[in-house]
């Protein structure tokens, strides 16, 4: 049933996107929004929460991307809290940014990286992956501090850990 | 002389009969009478009196064979409740013995299993000592194992600085271009 629901959301908000001519900004901040979503406790108990009620929820969104955001994310986000679907947003974002890639024959390379990355680092990684995978690639940055330092790179199934949480793990795993 | 003469000699002539003898007739018709009347008792009389005295003798027999029979049957009963009063002390005794022979037992079966249950509970008592010392051990190095594990992560995070976090990321850059 979600995998319907997910198609149905991912298909409406591609057709929406692409109406407005905004499909890379879209789907770029929906994938954001999912990972704060995903990394933000609070932010994802006051837009889960049902007893608050959906205006106020959606009041959140709105204050959260307003000026911010492209106003069609807005809406989408928006509709997902309305609808009480939510939770599926994590989902629904990464099948959008990979609904968009496809579209443009890309893959989708999600980056974990500890800092945030400069312009120049991302095309720098963009390029070796390309050369690596062979592949052209839509890359999607995440600031996620449990890598510690060191890069986290996900392309299709293929992962390459550079990650200093890795090396950890692996010296811990010795003892 | 006898009394008669002596009664007959103080006879007196100048009266018509002697004052103790009644006359010849009266005697006759008094003899009558007498035998009329104890022949009337004797016919009716005596086998009313006679019945009366058997009936009467009948039951005081009946009497004294009930009072004899009451008598065994007292003594009957006297006999069994002796008999009874020592079967009951015999019983007694044997109730008494057996309830001190199954005492016995039961204090005997009670410290046979209470010494085994003592002995299983101390064996399990120990087997879950050494269990939850293990276990203890066993979340204990799992806890500083974690901890270990938190405080390398934040030293290691700590140690990282901007320039240092760089070279992670042109050392990736780096190595996965190099990598085909």
């Amino acid at each position: 049933m979600s995998g319907q629901q997910i198609t149905a959301y991912v298909n409406a908000m591609f057709d929406v996107a692409s109406a407005n001519d905004a499909v890379a900004v879209v789907e770029d901040e929906m994938f954001r929004l999912a990972r704060a979503y995903e990394t933000n406790e609070p932010l994802r108990s006051a837009l889960s929460d049902s007893t608050v009620p959906v205006a106020r929820r959606q009041g959140i969104v709105e204050q959260l991307l307003g000026g911010k955001a492209h106003n069609v994310t807005v809406q989408l986000a928006s509709l997902l809290v309305g609808t009480g679907h939510v939770s599926l947003l994590p989902q629904v974002a990464d099948a959008l940014v990979k609904r968009a890639s496809s579209e443009k024959q890309l893959e989708v390379a999600e980056i974990r990286s500890a800092v945030a990355l400069n312009d120049a680092q991302k095309t720098r990684i963009a390029e070796a992956l390309s050369k690596t995978t062979g592949k052209k690639l839509n890359l999607k940055v995440v600031v996620d501090p449990t890598v510690i330092g060191g890069i986290v790179a996900t392309v299709g199934d293929e992962v390459i850990d550079d990650s200093v949480r890795t090396r950890l793990d692996q010296v811990k795993s010795r003892f | 002389m006898n009394v008669l003469s002596i009664v007959l000699a103080a006879e007196d002539p100048s009266q018509s009969h002697h004052w103790l003898f009644p006359e010849i007739g009266e005697i006759i018709y008094g003899s009558i009478a007498s035998i009329v009347i104890f022949s009337a008792l004797y016919k009716f009389g005596w086998p009313a009196a006679k019945k009366a005295l058997e009936t009467r003798t009948a039951k005081i027999q009946q009497e004294i064979d009930e009072s004899a029979a009451a008598r065994r049957n007292a003594e009957s009963d006297a006999a069994n409740i002796r008999k009874a009063l020592g079967d009951i002390a015999s019983e007694r005794s044997r109730i008494l013995a057996d309830a001190d022979a199954q005492a016995a037992a039961i204090l005997s079966e009670g410290r046979t299993r209470i010494a085994a249950e003592v002995a299983e509970m101390e064996t399990r008592a120990t087997a879950e000592i050494a269990a939850a010392r293990s276990r203890i051990g066993d979340e204990l190095r799992a806890e500083i194992a974690r901890l270990s594990a938190v405080a390398t992560n934040d030293a290691v995070r700590a140690a990282l600085d901007d320039r240092t976090q760089q070279e992670l990321v042109d050392g990736f850059i780096s190595k996965v271009g190099a990598s085909r």
